[in-house]
């Protein structure tokens, strides 16, 4: 990895970041109606794909069971409880696995 | 509060800066694989890069694959733009933050979003850099490296039911889940991006009433 490497990564980089934040015109209503509505969908896409491993094989059992704990308390939407119950339900998955 | 919330993404983040931090050192020196960090921060890039000039890519190739691992920047950009009030300057200081962790908790956080982002950013980024740093000086979580992984998803899980409010969200966030699983597991070469692709896709259509 070559200085002149990094520092065209770190401009590619930066570049994708400010281009919308920094030259896009504030949206007209319909476009901004529909990217509110971008978050929500998007989130659950990051959480989903954190599912298949790069090479298109599953995760793990335990992170499997991490996010369905997770989903099982989703509706307090609480970061907190959520995470808690995510780490519980890894633990859970850690233990049976040891067990079975 | 910002803090806080993103006190569990930074610990994870700090991590996988240290797995990155020792998994590098087999394509830089020490110096090169800090200087990294501290000027690119994208756990997604970096990764990927050494990834491929571990296996013989050219600089193109990694430059390539940088272009496209960011695109979804602009998406999370164009989602968080109608929210900041700030001037262009501000903005273009704001945009260093932008990464998928800090986009989340901005866009689901009640309080301004230019400060969330700036805070949120910082925090995220010295967790970055300063386990790159422990990585490179042969600190080793190695072993925690699976249950990290497992956070990042529960974290994501949470942004989704805090930016979920109604039963139409709901319907587009399970559609958008289902779509970027599938199109994980049918094409995991452009997984990065597969968010993204789902998210326009569910969010296009108007809502009833």
């Amino acid at each position: 990895m070559t200085i002149w490497l990094i520092v065209g990564l770190a401009l590619l980089t930066y570049a994708s970041r400010a281009l919308a934040l920094v030259f896009l015109p504030k949206p007209s209503p319909p476009v901004e109606a529909m990217l509110r509505r971008v978050p929500g969908p998007l989130f659950a896409g990051f959480a989903a794909i954190s599912l298949v491993t790069s090479s298109g094989a599953a995760t793990p059992p335990a992170t499997l069971a991490a996010v369905l704990a997770a989903l099982l308390v989703a509706r307090t939407r609480s970061l907190l409880i959520i995470l808690s119950a995510g780490l519980a339900g890894y633990s859970a998955a850690e233990v049976i696995g040891a067990l079975f | 509060m910002v803090l806080g919330a993103t006190s569990p993404f930074a610990a994870a983040i700090g991590v996988f800066g240290m797995i990155y931090g020792a998994g590098a050192s087999a394509v830089a020196d020490p110096a090169t694989i800090v200087l990294s960090s501290l000027v690119v921060f994208s756990g997604a890039v970096q990764f990927a890069a050494v990834g491929l000039l571990l296996t013989g890519a050219g600089p193109l190739a990694v430059l390539l694959t940088a272009a496209m691992l960011n695109s979804r920047n602009l998406l999370l950009g164009a989602a968080l733009r109608s929210s900041l009030e700030e001037p262009r300057r501000k903005r273009a200081f704001l945009a260093w933050w932008l990464v998928d962790e800090t986009a989340g908790l901005t866009l689901a956080s009640p309080a301004p979003p230019g400060r969330t982002l700036l805070f949120s950013g910082a925090f995220c980024y010295a967790a970055w850099v300063i386990g790159t740093a422990f990585g490179v000086l042969g600190a080793s979580l190695a072993s925690l490296e699976e249950l990290v992984a497992a956070v990042f998803p529960v974290l994501f899980v949470g942004l989704a039911a805090q930016s979920t409010r109604t039963r139409d969200a709901g319907l587009r966030v399970a559609a958008a889940a289902v779509v970027s699983l599938l199109l994980a597991f049918a094409v995991p070469e452009i997984r990065s991006v597969i968010p993204a692709i789902a998210a326009v896709a569910v969010a296009m259509p108007g809502e009833k009433g």
